[in-house]
């Protein structure tokens, strides 16, 4: 049979019971009487939700009869699938609610039925802050009732909200397994038909925190399908009216996971066929995307920033694991979600116990993760982060990164309990936690085998590593589509936005474009926003009407318009935390550039304070601008000006640290061979004429160039 | 030649937002010019002025605020004085006592209190946690659920709580949510946007941005409003338009010179003219850069801050 | 529209004589831009240029200066509306109230309880730096000998005073104090001009309302008088408030040059003896563009708060408030006190000061030289490490106390192994987060017994 002939089939026979059900009820108590379920000012919530009428009496009831029908349309497109999965619940709800006639109880313990707005709001503020991750509808008895009960508690342990409805309910008090509101585990009803109060929770979240207007079909389904993190557990074997409520669920978002394969088609990401039963918790959280938030770290000793800088001596020192003298490292690895056993935790190689105290080892801990939103470039935002999370560690020392670490371990924290999987636990923790938003799943896999080490850290890391190195310094503006803008300073610089570009870090230095997309990516709300730059102004100075558009907005108005490339023109404000700033020298027709630890004169007649002053605090300052240290070899330099052939002086330690990379840019853009000896420094000159006169010696270039004023 | 006046008109308004029920309710907001700048435009509705008590009681009140409390046996007369103060708007109840590094009460205990108070008086009501965030999510929620209906404000929702708070207070039981954040411009806007996101209603947020005692970091505080106030009229920027409520009392009352007694600084004079100067002060300077509510106590206080709005409307 | 720096320097001869006190023409441009040099301090400069930078570079307010020696005062020069925007230049002033009508024994009292309010607070004098001297017009002479002991203080006096001849006489007693001649109106503004001008001080003026005053303050300017200060207080509360800002925001905002002065608001006349009204006039005018504000009286009261909320104000809004390094004994902490150890913020030392005082337990609080920043920046400076802490520690602590423990801020609890290794002998405790949590904290390592 075809999906399409079942639900159908399904649909119709539940259409039929209803139309029974209600001209019966009408026959014994008559088209006036009222129909409701208790504490509820929805009526019939989800025939409200869906066409926004409140059905109040069986007359009524007979005619949104009527209104279901006209859903149930049969032209074997997945729409009337879903449609006629929605008449099914109606139909269901019709259904329960005449069993709530005159008052009726129709539910005994230990099953609810109804649940009142009441016990929704309550459940509903949990939902909203994800303190309850997820809802599960199980639905039907489970192979073994131990099977059974061992999948509520999994969710519960999860904070899962768990429902129940038909056979399930038995098994679980066959195996005297605790049900009821105040645990979060719900029985409904034995009947089939009682999932409608599942649904019915759902719905009248959306109208309730969803501010869902009742009728608005299609703002229902998105928000259920967006906002309630539900899903149905359907236990073997499933007869049409389970399909048939099943693609119900379906269209409103609500994932189907069973075990039952005879003629049940599977549909991707909606209805999954899972044999094993002990794999519905795995397959469930998956396909609906819920992300279980891990709350307390499993490992013997403490952990907490306080111990972040707590030293390990020699003395104190169980074991050591030494990047400088044996083979180690760090790594983070982006996956397949097929690669990847949530929390698997994996030591290949001798524990902590089997090293002598005191010894030197290897070790390399692989961290893969998987997501629909990670990216590789985001790998080493997390690995930055390893070493204050191992840190934190009570009783271990960690210092260094990639494969340039050193681990001590504690004889303490040893004798507590602490061994190599531990790392691990809190790598697992903290990644999934710090990283929620692009983490899916993550294991870890840590190698103490000196061979497993070696062959990790030559031939996966170090070239990963130069990947990374590589791809950062051939990034440039034109080969990415987006640029982020920057106001993590406008605390003390209100004004100021940096725009960053792969050329043109942070004037802080601090904040590359990786890492404001990374910011971006993890934070959407957060200080670095994604700036397009489709509607170029002026290709010279790099002057875009979208950058402007960003940094008006940004500035609150303060700046109308910035370009990138230029000094001159409408330069790029700076805050008050920049690494460098450059200022125009007149005399030499260049100009020069002081960092922050250089505390004396430049030829300009200013010191790095007083240039500070006048270029901060987020006004344009034309010949003026802020910048980091790594921007000064970038091609982008001054570009508009001529790039770094304007460059005349700098302190000699700041020449010094940026030569290398320096001359490669002026070899590159002019041709010239060791450049910065060209360039002036304290040593040679602090005032205009000592400089200028050097530099005609040197046959510097910019006093060759146009002039820049 | 006489002066050329230049009104500045901005195309954007403050937010209204209401709080109380039945026929007591008061307007928070709702202006299109800067802070008292009626020669710019007519203030349609001025700051308002709200009084603080907390569950404490009158315990570790000043004397003069014990004086006109006096005969107030319960936190249910305490509030209904409290709400017949000459110059109040509204009625702010502060749950101090739930902090967990204090007196640590319970839940239960604390929604007696809350009960007991609303069920006093008729007045439009600001309840406040005790800033403990772990407890204040489970408090709060608690608060917006027993006083249904009543519209009241719930201070306050936090970067770090802010799903459970807006939640509670802003979807599940309609009440107003207070928004918090540590006197920033984007930390303010950013939690609005993500209130929002969560489905509250931006017209049911009012902000506090953050408060300090002057002298104490107070610079902050002033630009902090001036740039949301700025930012929201000239910039008619929607995520920065809530009206701005801030508290007062519970900065300026604990600093040295409010505490310090006669005994230990003679040369300052009466201790309890000195606390109320940095309430009266602090909470003036608050409004000139655009609080469109402050939260005082002391009888005093309220009496002359309500004037000075009056006299500058 | 302000000329940038290099619009400037266009202008200079460029010759780098340093005549004018900058090592550059550039630097001396772009101190000019800024308006921290004024043009005519370049030798050199054409006339032409002079003519033309003059017109551009002049400031929308002027700055005026009042009083001599130690109590000479800058007021104006303002170029913002929002001190987030730039420092604001010229802190309020306050003076307090004198007037003819008082008798001898009201006015000593007033002056010797004014002399009381005058301490530091945090590196900066606070007192009321003016006093007001109001003219009833009930007799020259007795104007003329209040005038004379209220300048024996040696305050900046504010002569208030309509009247031609008691201004006359009040001047030749006190003009080399160079006060302020408050008396300009629409009616006697000549005679007045011509008073001030001779006895060479500034000149107050007011009008019935605004229209009057721009008018007045015209008139004045155009007998080549550009030495005023403005009273922009009016009849009531609302509308000296609509006068005062109006003028500050016509002036830098709208380039309106006739209001491009300082002002004065009285609040002894609109406040109406109601010493509360008063401070929360007194608040709302320090923050709404007062330049002078006087008042009735400045006990602690008034004193405590106000100058408080002004040095909050009139900050650089990028430059952080520091306090001085050292050891803090609190709550009678003597040698043997824990000490506790955190930046020169002033933020945080109030912050920690206040909850340490709070929870009652001795303690030397010890703030490092950490360039006025924060916990976290000045950790991620460089300028709050083991290194700093230790050296510190070394040379300005160890001598002084011998307790060898110290507690840490919670956010740079990375710096204990570092700490430690650098100071021998002492024990790093790690506090909490937040200073709200250090009375519990505090409290807690008494009651262990880890003092």
């Amino acid at each position: 049979m075809t999906l399409f002939e079942r639900v159908f089939g399904g649909n119709d026979a539940v259409y039929g019971l209803t139309e029974a059900a209600v001209d019966a009820a009408i026959a014994a108590n008559g088209e006036e009487k009222a129909v409701s379920f208790p504490d509820t000012a929805y009526a019939l919530p989800c025939y409200y939700a869906v066409t926004g009428v409140k059905v109040t009496n069986l007359k009524e009831m007979k005619e949104a009869l009527g209104v279901v029908k006209s859903l149930m349309t049969r032209e074997n497109q997945l729409n009337d699938v879903f449609m006629s999965g929605v008449a099914t619940a109606l139909c269901a709800e019709f259904i329960e609610a005449i069993k709530y006639i005159d008052g009726a109880k129709p539910y005994d313990e230990p099953c609810y039925g109804h649940l009142s707005d009441a016990i929704i709001r309550e459940l509903g503020v949990p939902l909203v802050t994800g303190d309850i991750p997820g809802v599960a509808v199980i639905l039907g008895s489970a192979p073994t009732a131990q099977e059974g009960v061992d999948l509520v508690k999994s969710y519960q342990a999860q904070g899962i909200l768990v429902t129940l409805v038909g056979g399930i309910i038995d098994q679980c008090q066959e195996l005297g397994y605790k049900t009821g509101a105040n645990v979060r585990v719900i029985p409904l009803g034995k009947d089939v038909t009682s999932v409608i109060h599942a649904v019915s929770v759902a719905i009248r979240a959306a109208l309730i925190f969803g501010n869902v207007t009742a009728g608005d079909a299609g703002a229902l389904m998105t928000y259920t399908k967006d906002r309630v993190p539900a899903f149905v557990n359907a236990f073997a074997p499933l007869d049409d009216v389970i399909v048939a409520c099943g693609a119900g669920a379906i269209a409103l978002g609500f994932p189907v996971i069973t075990n039952d394969d005879k003629d049940v088609p599977a549909i991707p990401k909606s209805l999954i066929i899972q044999k094993d039963v002990s794999k519905f918790n795995a397959t469930s959280l998956e396909a609906r995307d819920i992300k279980i938030k891990i709350t307390n770290i499993d490992i013997p000793v403490a952990f907490a920033s306080a111990f972040e800088g707590e030293i390990i001596r020699r003395g104190d020192m169980q074991v050591e694991f030494d990047g400088s003298r044996v083979d180690c490292c760090e790594l983070v690895q982006t996956k397949d979600a097929s690669e990847v056993e949530d929390h698997k935790i994996e030591l290949i190689g001798p524990d902590i116990d089997e090293f002598e105290v005191g010894s030197k080892h290897s070790i390399a801990y692989v961290v893969e993760v998987a997501g629909k939103s990670m990216q590789p470039d985001f790998e080493p935002v997390f690995e930055r982060k390893f070493h204050s999370y191992l840190n934190c560690i009570e009783g271990v020392m960690h210092t260094g990164q990639r494969d340039m670490i050193r681990i001590r371990v504690s004889k303490e924290a040893f004798n507590a309990g602490f061994r190599a999987k531990h790392f691990g636990e809190v790598l697992y923790a903290q990644v999934k936690n710090e990283f929620e938003a692009v983490v899916d799943k993550c294991q870890v896999k840590i190698y103490t085998n000196p061979e497993d080490c070696t062959k990790i850290r030559h031939e996966i890391a170090i070239p990963v590593f130069d990947k990374r190195d590589e791809r950062l310094s051939t990034m440039t503006d034109e080969s990415v589509p987006v640029y982020y803008s920057c106001i993590m300073c406008q605390a003390f610089s209100p004004s100021h936005v940096c725009v960053v570009t792969p050329e043109r870090l942070g004037l802080c230095g601090a904040v590359s474009w990786l890492d404001a997309k990374a910011t971006n990516e993890l934070d959407p709300n957060g200080p670095c926003q994604v700036i397009t730059k489709e509607k170029v102004i002026d290709e010279r100075i790099g002057e875009y009407e979208d950058v402007n558009e960003a940094v008006r907005k940004l500035s609150q108005g303060a700046l109308d318009d910035v370009s990138l490339y230029s000094i001159m023109e409408k330069p790029m404000t700076s805050c008050g935390c920049f690494e460098c700033i450059c200022g125009i020298e007149p005399f030499s027709n260049g100009v020069c550039i002081a960092n922050r630890e250089y505390a004396g004169m430049t030829p300009l007649g200013m010191t790095f304070s007083e240039l500070a002053s006048m270029t901060g605090g987020g006004v344009q300052t034309p010949g003026f601008m802020g910048h980091g240290k790594h921007f000064i070899a970038s091609k982008k330099f001054m570009k508009a000006e001529g790039g770094v052939a304007r460059i005349v002086w700098m302190p000699k330690e700041l020449k010094e640290q940026v030569a290398e990379k320096l001359n490669e840019t002026a070899k590159e853009l002019y041709g010239i061979d060791n450049f910065t000896d060209m360039i002036g420094d304290e040593t040679i000159a602090e005032d205009p004429e000592t400089l200028v006169a050097f530099l005609t010696e040197k046959g510097h270039p910019a006093l060759g160039m146009d002039p820049m004023m | 030649m006489p002066f050329n006046r230049k009104p500045q008109k901005f195309n954007a308004a403050i937010k209204s937002v209401v709080i109380g029920s039945g026929d007591k309710t008061v307007t928070l907001g709702g202006e299109n010019v800067l802070p008292f700048y009626a020669f710019d435009g007519e203030i349609k509705n001025g700051p308002k002025v709200g009084v603080e008590i907390t569950d404490l009681g009158m315990e570790g009140e000043p004397e003069s605020v014990k004086a006109y409390y006096e005969g107030a046996a319960t936190m249910g007369e305490i509030a209904k004085k409290a709400a017949a103060m000459e110059g109040a708007d509204f009625l702010c109840l502060r749950l101090a006592g739930g902090d967990p590094n204090g007196l640590n009460k319970s839940v239960e205990e604390l929604i007696e209190t809350v009960k007991e108070v609303a069920d006093a008086v008729d007045v439009p009501l600001v309840v406040e946690g005790c800033k403990n965030v772990e407890k204040d999510s489970e408090l709060l929620t608690k608060v917006a659920e027993v006083l249904q209906g009543r519209n009241v404000l719930v201070m306050s929702a936090r970067e770090e709580d802010y799903k459970a708070v807006g939640a509670a207070a802003g979807l599940a039981y309609s009440q107003k949510v207070g928004a918090e954040s540590a006197v920033d411009i984007n930390l303010a806007k950013q939690l609005n946007v993500v209130m929002t996101q969560l489905g509250v209603n931006a017209d049911s947020i009012v902000m506090n941005v953050g408060s300090a005692a002057v002298g104490y970091g107070y610079e902050y505080v002033v630009s902090t409003l001036d740039r949301i106030k700025a930012a929201a009229l000239s910039q008619d920027d929607k995520m920065l338009q809530m009206p701005i409520i801030t508290p007062i009392a519970s900065e300026t009352w604990n600093v040295k010179e409010a505490m310090a007694t006669e005994e230990e600084s003679p040369e300052w004079g009466s201790q309890e003219v000195r606390g109320i100067s940095m309430e009266i002060q602090t909470a003036a300077a608050s409004l000139a850069s655009g609080s469109d509510a402050v939260i005082l106590k002391h009888p005093q206080s309220v009496a002359t801050i309500s004037k000075m709005i009056q006299e500058l409307m | 529209m302000a000329l940038s720096g290099i619009q400037i320097f266009k202008m200079t001869p460029k010759k780098n004589c340093k005549e004018c006190g900058c090592p550059t023409c550039m630097a001396f441009s772009m101190k000019v831009a800024q308006g921290a040099m004024d043009i005519s301090a370049c030798p050199y400069m054409s006339d032409d240029a002079m003519a033309q930078l003059s017109e551009a570079t002049a400031p929308p307010m002027k700055t005026i200066k009042v009083g001599t020696g130690d109590s000479e005062y800058t007021l104006g020069g303002e170029t913002v509306l929002y001190r987030h925007e730039k420092t604001f230049v010229s802190k309020t002033r306050y003076a307090v109230s004198l007037c003819s009508c008082m008798s001898d024994e009201e006015i000593d009292a007033k002056l010797e309880e004014d002399k009381k309010v005058d301490y530091d607070r945090i590196g900066e004098r606070m007192c009321a730096e003016m006093l007001y001297v109001n003219y009833a017009g009930n007799g020259v002479d007795k104007y003329v000998s209040l005038v004379t002991k209220a300048a024996a203080t040696g305050k900046v006096l504010v002569l208030g005073c309509e009247d031609a001849d008691a201004a006359k006489a009040a001047l030749e007693v006190c003009k080399a104090g160079k006060p302020i001649l408050n008396g300009a109106n629409a009616s006697n503004y000549e005679e007045m001009s011509k008073l001030a001008t001779e006895a060479g001080v500034v000149l107050g003026v007011s009008g019935a309302n605004i229209d009057e005053l721009h008018d007045t303050v015209e008139a004045i300017e155009k007998l080549g008088n550009k030495n005023l200060v403005l009273d922009t207080t009016e009849a009531t509360i609302k509308e000296t408030f609509a006068t005062t800002v109006q003028v500050r925001r016509a002036s830098l905002k709208d380039t309106d040059r006739t209001f491009g002065y300082p002002s004065i608001v009285n609040l002894a006349k609109i406040a109406q003896g109601d010493r509360y009204m008063q401070q929360a006039l007194l608040s709302l005018f320090t923050m709404k563009y007062g330049s002078i504000i006087v008042l009735e009286e400045m006990g602690y009261a008034e004193a405590l708060p106000v100058f408080g909320l002004r040095q909050n104000v009139f900050t650089d809004p990028q430059k952080p408030m520091k306090v001085e390094p050292g050891i803090y004994p609190l709550n009678g902490a003597d040698e043997n006190s824990i000490c506790l150890t955190t930046v020169d913020f002033a933020l945080t030392y109030f912050l920690v000061s206040g909850e340490l005082e709070r929870s009652g337990v001795p303690v030397n609080l010890v703030i490092n030289d950490a360039g006025g920043l924060s916990v976290l920046t000045s950790w991620a400076a460089g300028k709050f490490s083991g290194n700093s802490i230790s050296k510190f520690f070394k040379e300005n602590v160890e001598d002084k106390v011998k307790s060898r423990k110290v507690i840490i801020p919670g956010k740079v609890a990375v710096l204990k192994g570092d700490i430690e290794s650098k100071l021998p002998g002492w024990e790093v405790i790690v506090a909490p987060l937040e200073a709200v949590q250090l009375v519990k904290f505090m409290k807690d390592l008494q009651a262990n017994g880890e003092l």
